[in-house]
Formats: C-alpha cells, sequence, structure tokens
C-alpha cells in the first residue's frame, strides 16, 4: 500500500541538513507502523513525505501505486485518501467542531450537507465528543482537541491514517483518550504509520516497529523482537535512555 | 506596574483636558475677532441644499388658451398659431400668463421653487462615490496581491512586488497626475483612432485611488496571510483541498480577521486622500468647498464644515469596522 524506496531529502534552510537517507520502507494495507527515534532523527519527515507535506528530492514513493512525486500526479486525490493528525492538532479555530469535521468532506468529496453532518456525528460519537459539536476548538482540551482532529481525519474515509507525534502536545492525563481512539482505529483494521514516543502504544498496537536515527532506518521488526532482543546498539541505547 | 493617580489628581487632569480645548477654541475666536472676519455660518446650509426656481417656458409661439388647476399644478394649455395645442404642467408655483395671452417662444408661463442640492452636498455624495469603488477595487487587487506575493509562481510574486514597490513610492499626487494626464491622453487618442468612447475623469481619479490602495492592501493582505499558523494550511492540504480551497476556506477566513484594524486605517487614509482628485477635476467634497468659498467668501465656516463632514465620513468607517470586529470576534 505504501512504497518507499531509497529516499533522500535534504533541507536548504537555516542550513543544509540531509534530514532523509536512503530510506526504503514498504508497509502492506491494515499494517500498523510504529516510527521511534531520537528528536532530529528524520522520523517527522518521513512520515511528511508520505503524503507531500515534504517533497523528497531523491527516490521513489508509491501510495496505492501512485507516484506522489511525479508531477503529474494530482497530489490533492492522493491526500483525500492519507489522512494526517498532526502534534498540534491544527484545528481549524474560526469553525465549529462540527464544521471542522464537514468542511473538507463538502470541499473534497463534494458530499451533500446531510451526509456530511451524519458522517461528522458518527465520527465525532466514535472519539467521544458528540455534546461539542458546537463548540469552537479553543474551547476544548487538549486531548478532546485532538480526538476531533482524528475524527476531521477519518470524516475524508482515508485509506491511511499518518501520526506525527499525537500526543507529544498533550497533558499527561489526556495522552490515555487519544491512544485509546487510535486502539480502536488499528483493531478496525485501518493502515496506519504513528510516529510517537508512547513505547506501550508500539508494544500493544504495532506490527511493526521503525526505529530511525540521522535520517536512516537503523532497524525495524515486530515489537517483540524489537523491545526485547534489539539487534543494534544504537537501538539499545536509545531504549535504554527511554524505558 | 503600571503608574497610578490618586482620585484627586485624575480630577484635576480630567479637569484640564476640557480648560485646555476650550481655550485653544476661544483663542482662537479671539484672534478672529481682532481681524475684520464676519461670521455667516448662516450661508453654510444654502450649500447642502438650496431653493432654486424653475422656469416654464413657452416652446412654440401662440394663444393661452385655458389655464386650469388640478389639484395642486396648474395646467396651461397654449395652441399654437399652426393650430396644434400643447399643454404645459406648472407645479404648486406661481402663473405668470394668463388666458388669451400672446406668447413667445422662451415666454415664461409660470414658475416654481425645487429643492435642489447644493455644492457641498454633491461633493459630499462624489467623496463617498469616489471613495466606495476604490475601496472595492482596492481590496481586490490586495487579496489578489497579496496571495501573489508569496506564490511560489515567481511571475506572480515579482509582479506583486514591483506593484507595492513603484506604488509605494512614489507620491499619490503624481500617480493621479500620471493617470490622468499620460493615461487619458493615450486612452483617448487610442479610442480616438480605433473608435470607441471617452472614460471621465472620474474613472481616472477612481483608478489611481485604487491602485494606491491596493498597493497597501496587498502588504496588509500579505502580512495577515503570513501570520497564520503554518500548521492551518498543512492541516487543510492534508485533508485533500487544493491551494484556493485551502486560502478561501481556511486561511483567508482568519487572516480578515487580524488585517480588519490596519484595513480600516488604510481606508480611512484613502478617503482623507480623495480630497486630491480635486486637482484632475472631480469635484469631490474639497474641491466642492474650494468652489462654495469662491462664491460665498465665508472661507472660514466652509472649511470647518467641509473638515467636520470628512470627520464623520471616517468616524462612521471606524465605528463600522469596530463592529465587524466585534461580530467577527464573538464566533
Amino acid at each position: 500500500m505504501i512504497d518507499v524506496q531509497n529516499v533522500d531529502k535534504i533541507f536548504f534552510a537555516p542550513h543544509e541538513i540531509q534530514a532523509l537517507t536512503d530510506v526504503t520502507v514498504k508497509i502492506e494495507a491494515g499494517e500498523v507502523v510504529v516510527v521511534i527515534g531520537p528528536s532530529g532523527s528524520g522520523k517527522s519527515t518521513f512520515l511528511r513525505c508520505l503524503n507531500h507535506l515534504e517533497s523528497a528530492d531523491r527516490g521513489q514513493i508509491l501510495i496505492e501505486g501512485v507516484d506522489i512525486l511525479d508531477h503529474k500526479t494530482d497530489i490533492d486525490k492522493v491526500r483525500a485518501e492519507v489522512g494526517m493528525v498532526f502534534q498540534s492538532f491544527n484545528l481549524f479555530p474560526h469553525k465549529t467542531v462540527e464544521q471542522n469535521v464537514v468542511l473538507a468532506q463538502r470541499v473534497v468529496r463534494k458530499r451533500s450537507k446531510a451526509e456530511a453532518k451524519e458522517r461528522a456525528n458518527t465520527l465525532l460519537k466514535k472519539v467521544g465528543i458528540m455534546d461539542k459539536a458546537n463548540v469552537y476548538p479553543p474551547q476544548l482540551s487538549g486531548g478532546q482537541q485532538q480526538r476531533v482532529a482524528i475524527a476531521r481525519a477519518l470524516a475524508m474515509d482515508p485509506k491511511i491514517m499518518l501520526f506525527d507525534e499525537p500526543t507529544s502536545a498533550l497533558d499527561p492525563e489526556m495522552i490515555g483518550e487519544v491512544l485509546d481512539v487510535m486502539k480502536t482505529l488499528a483493531q478496525e483494521g485501518m493502515t496506519m504509520v504513528v510516529v510517537t514516543h508512547e513505547m506501550g502504544f508500539a508494544r500493544e498496537v504495532a506490527d511493526r516497529v521503525i526505529f530511525m536515527d540521522g535520517g536512516r532506518i537503523v532497524e525495524e521488526g515486530p515489537p517483540e523482537h524489537f523491545f526485547t532482543n534489539p539487534s543494534h546498539n544504537r537501538t539499545k541505547l536509545f531504549l535504554s535512555q527511554i524505558l | 506596574m503600571e503608574e497610578q493617580l490618586t482620585k484627586k489628581q485624575l480630577r484635576f487632569w480630567s479637569a484640564s483636558y476640557f480648560v485646555i480645548l476650550l481655550m485653544m477654541i476661544a483663542g482662537f475666536l479671539l484672534a478672529t475677532s481682532q481681524i475684520t472676519y464676519s461670521w455667516r455660518w448662516s450661508v453654510v446650509p444654502t450649500y447642502f441644499v438650496t431653493h432654486q426656481d424653475i422656469e416654464i417656458n413657452s416652446e412654440i409661439e401662440g394663444e393661452v388658451q385655458s389655464i386650469e388647476s388640478q389639484g395642486t399644478s396648474t395646467v396651461i394649455a397654449v395652441r399654437g398659431d399652426d393650430g396644434v395645442t400643447v399643454n404645459y404642467d406648472v407645479p404648486e408655483g406661481e402663473i405668470l400668463a394668463s388666458q388669451g395671452d400672446m406668447v413667445f417662444i422662451g415666454d415664461t408661463l409660470g414658475k416654481y421653487q425645487e429643492w435642489v442640492p447644493g455644492l457641498l452636498l454633491l461633493g459630499l455624495i462624489m467623496t463617498i462615490k469616489v471613495s466606495i469603488y476604490s475601496i472595492i477595487i482596492g481590496i481586490l487587487l490586495g487579496i489578489i496581491g497579496g496571495i501573489a506575493r508569496i506564490s511560489v509562481n515567481p511571475a506572480a510574486r515579482w509582479m506583486a512586488y514591483t506593484y507595492v514597490e513603484l506604488i509605494r513610492g512614489t507620491p499619490l499626487l503624481v500617480q493621479i497626475f500620471i493617470w490622468y494626464y499620460i493615461g487619458s491622453t493615450l486612452v483617448n487618442q487610442l479610442f480616438a483612432k480605433y473608435g470607441g468612447f471617452e472614460i471621465p475623469a472620474f474613472w481616472y481619479g477612481v483608478i489611481a485611488l485604487a491602485i494606491f490602495t491596493g498597493a497597501y492592501v496587498t502588504e496588509i493582505v500579505r502580512s495577515g496571510i503570513q501570520s497564520i499558523n503554518r500548521g492551518q494550511t498543512e492541516a487543510a492540504r492534508s485533508l485533500g483541498m487544493s491551494h484556493f480551497q485551502s486560502l478561501g476556506y481556511i486561511i483567508m477566513p482568519q487572516a480578515m480577521r487580524r488585517i480588519l484594524p490596519p484595513l480600516a486605517g488604510q481606508f480611512i487614509s484613502l478617503i482623507k486622500d480623495s480630497s486630491l482628485l480635486g486637482i484632475i477635476a472631480v469635484r469631490e467634497l474639497t474641491k466642492a468647498t474650494r468652489e462654495a468659498v469662491t462664491t460665498s467668501f465665508a472661507s472660514f465656516e466652509l472649511f470647518f464644515t467641509c473638515a467636520a463632514l470628512y470627520l464623520v465620513l471616517t468616524f462612521t468607517l471606524s465605528l463600522f469596522v469596530q463592529y465587524l470586529e466585534r461580530r467577527m470576534g464573538s464566533s
């Protein structure tokens, strides 16, 4: 479903940095992949390359067989199939919770108002925020905002969901409610790529864990192997620091 | 910590404000009393509306056949020498003809009075008209310019940059001259050559003001868009919205709220700058005032009135924007 081959990404501002070097990953439908690594390891850049928020400089990225680095590809169409959840939520502050979830359905999916609203309400119920449908995002707690953001992405009926450190900006007591929603999603068979520092989540939910450092994939494997018996020293060091 | 005044000090300085204001007015009046200037505020209203005599003249030669009053107006029938009868309707007023009179072309049959707008009112209306057109075009130019200014397309970006620097770097007065004298010469001669119509000075004035304002609005819109967190664009784009959908639904509505106050300042400037259009024979408020002064010599009164009228316009706009801000802020 996601096929990344030999991807390089170089940032030129503020100074030249090779953020990704020769990254090759294949992710199957229904797979939950957790990407971990120290800050600056390129894991967020990798994730953002998958829906072309960052443009990879070399290599190939196929999403459901569509080459997103090809200039002829309509990237908006691909993005509609790939949901993304951000560290800082990025809800639209001038729209109510319901409008946040409805807007892209109407504009991109061209759904009728009634259909979009129904879908929004179903999803808001699913993430447990239906009683806040008419509230503006800044009035919600961080955990609630992030759950709305997940509902907003799901409203497009994406085939893939990308999570960019979804719990890093949350107060500790709110992390659980967001992770629960993500677990449910994983159990339902959603293809997910999750950048996170939540090792409990990785251990419990991931089918595969990818460890990145210095813009390269250092090691990947199923969580059991990963957390109990890592093969690389760099991985061992990282795990010993955070566990 | 903010400096605090005692209640007594507060009262003293509040009173001082009014005393100073009154003294300045009194000082001015005292100064005018030393010269021979006679205040004639009574002429000012006549420059808003005036009573004008309207004469109804016969257009044919003949004889007044009948004068019939119909309700408030009177119908005078004139039978021409060729036997054709023409009816003239005189609204409530004075009848100067009587039955059987011989009339010639141009003879006054009757006259009545009508309220007509005076110079100042006409000027005020013209100023409002010029301002509204310029604001609308200026906003459009500014939004297009602002979006172009941060476009990834270098042609759009450099065009917008050139536009802004060119317009902001030259005096408005010079720009008005250029539009009017050079622009109109070109346009009118081209039209004369290829057929068409002439554009009245009014539109050169509007174009000059709109393009001038558009350059400033461009910068305001650009800074407004850039003040919106990048994450908003990313969220919108990640949902599959196009560049322009994301601008239209997500960025601009949020930017609008932030740019409203500087935008209001810009439009207040525009209303005041419209006073320059008098030099290209657009009879807006300032030009109208100057004309009124030459006929009445009540220069003090008229210029004060003129200033007060501008103040009414700009203050109204300012209140309107404050209202908009409150309404947008509450949502």
